[in-house]
């Protein structure tokens, strides 16, 4: 059993790759090709010296969709509406996010007005159908389609939610006439209501349906080139990979499947160290994301915004609920005129990138602060394969921060540079506060699983920031994303619009359109996971009559409706700090989550510490710690070099390559059974 | 009662400034984070959906120390601290508690229709609990509080301020702690929608205890005097900033007019709008004196929920439109304006329709300025609140409804820069529309079409964005009640461009001809009869004959412009495929010019 997972990122492409045989894992990186992505991804597999041959399974996670949406440079597509109403997509809901821009503009809509058409057809706000789509003038819409060279046609009804059969008739007829365009639509995307969500949705996967089409089959070509004979699987934004004929409909599925696999690791260790409740936490260059993960699963939201929600547009789907903050290693630090000081959203990106790293950068970012704190090693950065500049670091705090707001005297600059991660770290706390506080959870109940290059860098403070009692950095915090998608599983998500009372009748017929439900999925699940076990989980958006906004309520078969009000009302008071017992309840929507399981490595091969044997070496460097108000002598380890059991006192750094972990002076650390280092704080509260 | 504009308190001790930050991190957290619970329990869509409410906190004194973002622009001048220091006046200082929990909606203090509540709780300091350091505040948009009109606020012919609803002029709805059921009972009993009500009073009051606990959080955490003192720096800074950016704009006085149609009653006298700003120095003064009278209408509002706000609005999209609102934000403004005016109208004058004129008073405030900040200013927008509000019995749950949908239209046209939209008026923010299938599943309408509506945009170098066409076929008997404005003073250009098409409504029952409507009460319609709604477009800024062509044949074969506009208007002679003859063309923008 080979499995090989790759993640195609901004800037890097990750391989992770796992021999049940050998028990080996390959670890390797190359620069992203942004002209053509799949040359990274054979570079990285080059690099790892893989038998492709040899390889079961290929999962393969990738910012191709994303990246088309954002850049823009997606397919020729067209929109095919109901009469009356191909405006929906660009006039979007009427709000400005930004109240008092006078200039405020969305985003342009991704099919413009010349590529939007309309059909006579029409099914009512009940359901009824009230005129039938005509196939003589689908036909010759389709002539006018295939003139102006039309690659992807998306197809969005009004109230198809409710009967999806026009628009399945009409995606029919435009497949056989127009053969090799990419026809979409909106109900195999979404069975919601909110016509402008939907709309937007199977907009944009014609967007980028033809690109992932060409781009999935370029790559299943030099798989099978390579000798492949294994399943290629894509990672979906929902928490789990897909087949890659469901990818290939659905490429909107894959909108954010780069932060995913960070998620998906947490959830395997947290599980597998027999954690319920986890805060999976990535902090990279330019920001840093949460995601909840309670008893191995992770929340969706049915909402997602390309671009963001101010000037973006939302996709209808299943997406895994991450927050994300600008506040990232490449953050910088600025006053404004009113010498009021900020740590981000800006960053330095990569280039020039902080100023240590000497390539022209000038204004002071996060990862300067730690080095100027002693926490980075100014040699020994990426394994020593880079040197920082301490001395260009400390100056542009110097000059750029302290002197203007008056931290003179010689420690001013680490004064400087404790406050601009003290304030990234507020940032951060807030994000998981959104996480966590918000709904109405406590995260002093949580543990912080810390990664990306700089979660184990700053963990700890945030930790303490929330009063979290335990911070687990998991093997290999800088490559987790892709480590994290050799350990995911199959899964697919499913949700309707269903508005009844909650009463006995409407469980009945919800109990029917589900067990419906799962029999499509389960087919899904079997055509690309044959053996491994299948589960479900069922959920159903529950609010009070009259409310808007509703509550995610897991739905168990057995349970009676006043059981489900229960559990309603409970999550409604967790997270509200009210309810009401008397207020008449209906359901919104419902939803399954089916999962299909999949092969993967046991935790145990993948620790990073298998060949630690005697005792580590360790060396002392002076670091700032803001507990202590000054330097202190801090022992520095190799994380390779520390056995399982053994622990220290902080302050300490654990260096590994493409990460520090730093634990503070008050803290205690522990090498766990998976490799992990558990950091256990000391809390008072 | 006046607000303190100065935010210097001279004992404020310095702060260091990554305290200082941090600190403003976190409070401006709390109302973020209140305002996202209240639209998700909030049981009314103009809550959660058109974002009618206002989330902040301010000092003992009734200074704003910051409010959220996410609420509509309405709320400017400071709503909250008024009904703090109403309180205050009434109650004395030692007569509120900590745990107590006072509304008001006293038309006297905030200007504003008998729809509007504000709730506040106290915050108190954590080491010393009976010392209260600040009041955590939320106004919300009941959906009725009595009145002659279901929803209260729906009426374009009210004469008094007691047709409008019920006033709770500053009542505590907790006593230490304890709910008074009479305060409850008085609620329930005046208002049609009791279930929607009280479930928004809940989400309102949970708001303000969260945020109070948010807040004493804080002062625990950093000390009750830290955060003070924090507070009046934030103030001072925002203060300098406003005083900086009046600073660039040259001195002068400027001056515009505009006028809205009628009051509703008075259907042919127009309320006239003429705004004069004077810009000395870091001063920025707004001059209301020659607007019209107080009308018989409910077109009124009082000075703070009228010509205050309107001017605070203005300032801010002219000046500082990225800084968050507190109370040192509008230190250089100074708004002249006599008692007795529609902006600044008695304690009993009808005000259901308050918000009605404050776009336009807002978009003639920018419209002065277009000469001395050119590139600051837009061409007029639609302004117009464009109001349709169906009510009536659900054939299908046998239950009174009424559902509130208002215009978007185009925004003007810019330096550089075509006008957006569509969208709600400047007063509105982020405002959701009600998608067509909610429509249709909740409420006997069908909506036969709704798009774009061609030639709707004022023509310019830089032409104004396009307004809205919609049409509906109502399905089962309702009431219709219409509110727009705007059409004898269309969306005006700026600097050589051209107005925008005003909006108006056109109803159509079955069997006639189509009859047009601006503001209309209670219109019976039944199965069949139709409503056509069709919004305005933006004005266009500079000429329409330096509009490139190319730009111009876009919006032709958009279908924004037609070939006719085309011609006429920007002198841009195309082929039936949408090719630019450039000989023609020429020759005619050189005759025109």
């Amino acid at each position: 059993m080979l499995i090989i997972a790759i993640d195609t990122g901004g800037t890097f492409t990750d391989l992770t790759a796992y021999d049940a045989a050998t028990g080996q894992v390959a670890y390797t990186k190359s620069l992203t090709t942004y002209d053509n992505l799949a040359n990274g991804v054979f570079d990285c597999a080059q690099k790892a010296g893989l038998e492709l041959g040899k390889g079961d399974v290929f999962k393969h996670g990738t910012t191709l969709v994303v990246n088309s949406l954002i850049q823009r440079d997606g397919a020729r597509a067209a929109l095919i509406a109901t009469k009356g109403f191909r405006d929906i997509l660009e006039m979007a809901r009427g709000n400005r996010p930004d109240p008092f821009d006078l200039y405020y503009r969305r985003h342009p809509a991704l099919i413009g007005r010349d590529m939007r058409f309309e059909l006579v057809e029409r099914t009512s706000g009940r359901g009824e159908a009230l005129a039938e789509p005509q196939f003589s003038e689908v036909a010759s819409l389709a002539a006018e389609l295939s003139r102006l060279g039309v690659e992807a046609v998306a197809v969005s009804f009004l109230n198809s939610y409710l009967s999806p059969r026009h628009e399945e008739m009409v995606a029919a007829w435009l497949k056989d006439l127009l053969p090799g365009v990419f026809v979409t639509r909106s109900t195999e995307l979404s069975r919601e209501w909110y016509e402008f969500e939907r709309t937007a949705t199977v907009a944009a996967n014609a967007y980028v349906g033809p690109q992932m089409s060409g781009y999935v089959h370029h790559l299943d070509q030099r798989l099978a080139d390579g000798g492949f004979r294994g399943k290629f699987f894509m990672m979906g934004s929902n928490g789990g990979v897909l087949g890659v004929k469901q990818a290939l409909a659905a490429p909107i599925a894959l909108v954010e499947s780069g932060p995913v696999g960070g998620s998906i690791g947490a959830a395997a260790y947290a599980q597998a160290l027999g954690i319920d409740n986890a805060i999976a936490f990535d902090m990279g260059g330019t920001t840093a994301k949460c995601a909840l993960v309670q008893a191995g699963r992770f929340d969706v939201k049915s909402v997602y915004y390309v671009g963001g929600y101010a000037r973006g547009f939302p996709i209808r789907g299943a997406v895994i609920d991450i927050v994300e903050v600008g506040a990232g290693g490449g953050s910088i630090a600025w006053l404004d005129e009113q010498k009021r000081l900020y740590v981000g959203p800006r960053s330095a990106g990569s280039t020039p990138g902080p100023v240590s790293y000497g390539r022209g950068g000038t204004e002071p970012t996060v990862t300067d602060a730690n080095l100027v704190l002693g926490r980075m090693d100014p040699e020994g950065f990426l394994g020593g394969g880079m040197s920082l500049d301490l001395l260009g670091a400390r100056r542009a705090i110097q000059e750029g921060l302290a002197l203007p707001l008056g931290y003179t005297g010689p420690d001013g600059a680490q004064r400087m540079a404790d406050g601009m991660i003290a304030i990234a770290s507020v940032a951060m706390a807030g994000a998981i506060k959104r996480i966590t506080v918000e709904k109405g959870l406590d995260p002093r109940d949580y543990c912080l699983f810390a990664f990306g290059g700089g979660g184990p860098l700053h963990a700890f403070q945030i930790a303490r920031e929330l009063y979290i009692p335990l911070v687990i950095v998991p093997p290999e915090p800088g490559n987790f994303s892709a480590l994290g998608m050799l350990l995911a599983n199959m899964k697919v998500d499913q949700s309707t619009t269903f508005v009844r009372a909650l009463d006995q009748a409407a469980l009945e017929e919800a109990a029917k359109l589900l067990e419906g439900m799962r029999e499509k999925m389960t087919a899904t699940l079997r055509a690309d996971v044959p053996h491994g076990a299948l589960s479900f989980e069922y959920f159903a958006e529950i609010r009070y009559r009259g409310q808007v906004h509703s509550v995610r309520t897991p739905l168990d078969a057995a349970a009676s409706p006043q059981d489900i009000r229960r559990s309603f009302e409970r999550i409604y008071r967790a997270r509200y700090g009210h309810a009401d017992s008397k207020n008449p309840v209906e359901i919104v929507s419902l939803s399954v989550s089916g999962y299909g399981t999949m092969d993967r490595p046991a935790l145990e091969d993948l620790a990073p510490n298998r060949s630690a044997s005697g005792s580590p070496t360790v060396r002392t460097r002076q670091v700032y710690f803001a507990e202590a108000g000054e330097t202190v002598a801090t022992s520095v380890f190799k994380r390779e070099e520390l056995p399982t059991g053994f622990s220290a006192q902080g302050p300490a750094l654990i260096e590994e390559y493409g990460s520090t972990t730093v634990i503070g002076p008050r803290d205690r650390f522990e090498i766990g059974r998976l490799g992990e280092i558990r950091i256990s704080l000391d809390i008072k509260n | 009662m006046p607000i303190t504009a100065a935010a210097d308190r001279p004992d404020t001790r310095p702060v260091d400034p990554i305290t200082l930050e941090i600190i403003r991190q976190l409070l401006q957290a709390i109302p973020d984070e209140v305002e996202t619970d209240l639209t998700r329990t909030a049981f009314s869509p103009l809550i959660y959906e058109y974002k009618d409410y206002a989330v902040g906190m301010v000092d003992a004194e009734g200074r704003l120390i910051t409010q959220s973002r996410g609420g509509i622009p309405i709320f400017l001048a400071n709503v909250l601290g008024l009904a703090v220091l109403d309180g205050i006046a009434l109650y004395g200082r030692n007569g509120i508690k900590p745990g107590d929990v006072i509304i008001t909606n006293h038309a006297g203090t905030l200007g504003q229709h008998l729809n509007n509540v504000v709730m506040y709780a106290p915050v108190t300091d954590p080491k010393n609990r009976s010392r209260i350091i600040a009041f955590m505040a939320i106004l919300a948009h009941w959906t009725d509080v009595g009145g002659r009109y279901v929803g209260s606020s729906a009426s374009n012919d009210t004469t008094e301020l007691f047709q409008e609803g019920i006033q709770f002029r500053s009542v505590k709805l907790r006593n230490a702690g304890e709910p008074v059921p009479e305060i409850y009972r008085m609620i329930q009993y005046n208002t049609r929608f009791p279930e929607m009500v009280l479930g928004d009073v809940e989400a309102q009051l949970a708001g303000c205890l969260k945020g109070a606990a948010l807040f004493e959080d804080i002062a625990a955490k950093f000390g009750a005097g830290v955060v003070l003192d924090a507070i009046s720096t934030m103030w001072a800074q925002s203060e300098a900033v406003a005083r900086q950016a009046v600073r660039s704009i040259p001195d002068g006085e400027y001056k515009a007019a505009s006028f809205l149609d009628d009051d509703g009653i008075d259907l042919d006298r127009r309320i006239e709008c003429p705004v004069t700003v004077r810009v000395e120095g870091e001063r920025f003064v707004v001059d209301f004196s020659e607007i019209s009278e107080q009308v018989r209408g409910p077109f009124n509002s009082g000075r703070y929920g009228g010509g205050i706000t309107a001017a605070r609005i203005a300032f801010k999209y002219l000046t500082t439109p990225g800084e968050l609102t507190n109370e040192g934000s509008f230190a250089p403004l100074e708004v002249i304006l006599p008692d007795g005016k529609f902006l600044s109208a008695s304690d009993t004058a009808p005000m259901a329709r308050y918000s009605t004129p404050i776009s336009t008073v807002v978009d003639t405030i920018i419209r002065a300025m277009a000469t001395a900040v050119p590139d600051r200013v837009a061409g007029g927008h639609h302004a117009s609140m464009g109001s349709h509000r169906f009510q009536g019995i659900s054939p299908h749950t046998g239950r009174l409804f009424s559902h509130l949908d208002t215009a978007h239209g185009g925004w003007g046209g810019s330096q550089g820069r075509d006008g957006s939209g569509p969208f709600k008026t400047l007063a509105h923010g982020d405002t959701l529309d009600v998608p067509v299938e909610v429509q249709e599943a909740l409420y006997p309408l069908q909506v036969d079409y709704f798009g774009f509506r061609a030639d709707s945009c004022g023509a310019g170098k830089f032409r104004g964005g396009v307004g809205l066409d919609k049409a509906y076929t109502i399905q089962h008997a309702v009431k219709l009640t219409l509110t727009f404005e705007r059409h004898g003073c269309p969306p005006w250009g700026l600097l050589g461009g051209a107005d925008g098409m005003p909006g108006y409504v056109e109803i159509q029952r079955k069997g006639d001809e189509p009859k047009k409507y601006l503001k209309a009460t209670d219109i019976p319609l039944g199965a069949g009869d139709r409503v056509f709604i069709h919004t305005g477009g933006g004005g266009g800024y500079g000429d329409p004959l330096e509009r490139d062509p190319e730009l111009v044949a876009a919006d032709v074969r958009k279908g924004f412009v037609t070939h006719a506009a085309a011609l006429e208007d920007y002198g841009v002679v195309l082929d039936a495929g949408f090719n630019i003859d450039v000989a023609k063309t020429n020759a005619r923008r050189g005759a025109a010019k």
